[in-house]
């Protein structure tokens, strides 16, 4: 049996859920309301996840983390409908995108998404519970970017940072798709389910940079992922029934170049 | 037709070169000193204009960033497998190498180049410096290299290195207390990723791992080092870094 652990399908969580979906796989979904509950509480054993937070997929009673090996070993354990070629080099395509997205999209997404959008959905909130909640988090990076969060304390330096790392991400999904309608190889792929999870927010959050005018390509390539009935199904799990501006902390921003 | 470009074996350049070698796969060595800048020369900018260090040709593509080679050498060529049969263990196995790839390597890195990076060319004419400096391609690289040349590296962030540096050692020792290797039952790719994160780990942070308070980590060091992939790629270093390895060689092995 599979169990999804997981908070509003935007970001990583979108991304397992159109991955579960594409491979038609039944699953039972497990809703975590990441503002309510502590983040990573002890339903299940968290041992292996950076960020020690949802989502996480349960399978034999393994917890299994990081969105994107959590697709692949989908792909790998359940082949029909697969999502990869086999081909070595859209296996190293694959990866680079995804160390991009983990190192590069997914943190500049995380910060301008929480500037935007958690912060005010936090003031509204009950802060001694939400100060609660980010206190029995595992590590002390991710408090400090809950608190972040709760505070409103994110920097011009960091914004701009951000913003300079999505207009980076925009060039290079244009670039992938000059000559291909998907970023590896010839058809639709994990790589593009890798990208589209945080790629998708980027005409909300960055509109000036990843217009249809701006960024044409990017634009017909939201548009054809948009199309698929598993992006709807997936988006179907919200709760709040606004899914794309529910974000929550992103990995950190790296550290040593 | 390989070529890899590379620096020592050590961090990112010997993640390919000891799969390279493991899976008996020959390829053209294309040493880069990367204390002398050669990664930001126009002739090495042509092959991999964001002028990172290894990269790798193939059929006419190059690839760049080292865990992804890794994966493709494993995946392109005949030999032995480096990456596990089952899935859950091959999950695994890339679990490590992100670890170890964003979590772990910023930190052991802003160390090494703290104390030796730096400290290599610190001394050189402040304008070739300068210059060099300007010459690198990534903004996030001109960051690094300055603080290195500088040596503005503050308290705060060489602490947290040394953090998390410390929980890694532990993480390694928890995982090869459960498992004979990172990612299950056999050697594979996270155990290369690690081994040249870790291989002077001993020696940079003695009082955290040693025969006491480490031994599976200890163990697992000695055995990867045993192996002929890794002494024939150690031997192609050229640096006193590359040479520490040696303190690896087991009794037995220095008797042979």
């Amino acid at each position: 049996m599979l169990e999804l652990y997981h908070g509003e399908p935007n970001g990583a969580a979108l991304k397992a859920l159109i991955v579960l979906h594409e491979k038609e796989l039944p699953f039972t979904s497990r809703y975590l309301d990441l503002l309510e509950a502590t983040p990573f509480d002890d339903r299940i054993e968290v041992a292996y996840n950076l960020e020690r937070e949802a989502p996480i997929l349960v399978h034999h009673g393994q917890p299994i983390t990081e969105t994107l090996f959590l697709s692949m070993y989908l792909d790998d354990a359940f082949p029909e409908r697969p999502l990869q070629s086999g081909d070595a080099v859209d296996l190293w395509s694959l990866l680079v995108w995804g160390r991009f997205c983990g190192e590069v999209l997914a943190p500049a997404v995380g910060t301008l998404g929480c500037k935007a959008h958690l912060v005010p959905t936090l003031a509204k909130r009950d802060r001694s519970a939400i100060e609660a909640a980010v206190g029995g988090l595992h590590t002390p990076e991710r408090r400090q970017a809950w608190l972040q969060a709760l505070n409103d304390s994110f920097s011009e330096e960091e914004l701009a940072e951000s913003r300079r790392k999505a207009g980076v991400a925009v060039n290079r999904i244009e670039a992938a798709l000059a000559d291909s309608e998907w970023l590896s190889g010839p058809t639709f792929s994990l790589a593009d389910i890798e990208v589209f999870a945080y790629a998708d927010a980027l005409p909300l959050l960055v509109p000036d940079i990843a217009s249809p005018t701006a960024a044409p390509r990017l634009d017909a390539w939201l548009d054809r992922v948009r199309a698929r009935p598993s992006v709807a199904k997936a988006r179907a799990h919200s709760r709040t029934g606004a899914p794309q501006t529910a974000f929550v902390p992103g990995p950190e921003h790296s550290r040593w170049g | 037709m390989i070529t890899l470009y590379h620096w020592e074996p050590n961090a990112n350049s010997g993640k390919p070169m000891l799969t390279l070698a493991e899976k008996g796969v020959a390829y053209d060595s294309h040493y880069l000193d990367l204390l002398a800048f050669d990664q930001h020369k126009p002739e090495y900018l042509a092959i991999n204009p964001m002028g990172t260090i290894p990269a790798m040709s193939h059929d006419g593509r190059v690839l760049t960033e080292s865990t992804a080679i890794m994966e493709y050498v494993d995946r392109a060529f005949p030999g032995p497998a480096l990456s596990p049969a089952d899935s859950i263990e091959r999950w695994r196995m890339r679990w490590w190498m992100k670890y170890l790839d964003q979590y772990l390597a910023p930190s052991f890195s802003m160390i090494g180049w703290s104390v030796f990076v730096g400290p290599s060319v610190r001394d050189r004419d402040p304008d070739e410096l300068r210059a060099a400096i300007d010459r690198i391609p990534l903004p996030e690289r001109r960051v690094a290299w300055s603080k290195a040349i500088y040596n503005t590296f503050s308290a705060e962030e060489l602490a947290e290195s040394n953090r998390r540096v410390a929980i890694g050692i532990k993480q390694l020792e928890a995982a090869l207390t459960e498992r004979p290797w990172l990612a299950g039952d056999t050697y594979s790719l996270a155990d290369i990723n690690a081994f040249n994160l870790a291989y002077a780990l001993p020696l940079s942070q003695p009082a955290l791992a040693n025969d006491e308070l480490t031994p599976r980590l200890m163990a697992w060091l000695r055995a990867i080092y045993a192996r002929p992939a890794t002494k024939a790629t150690w031997a192609k270093g050229r640096t006193d870094m590359a040479a520490r390895v040696r303190f690896l060689e087991t009794p037995e092995a220095t008797n042979a």
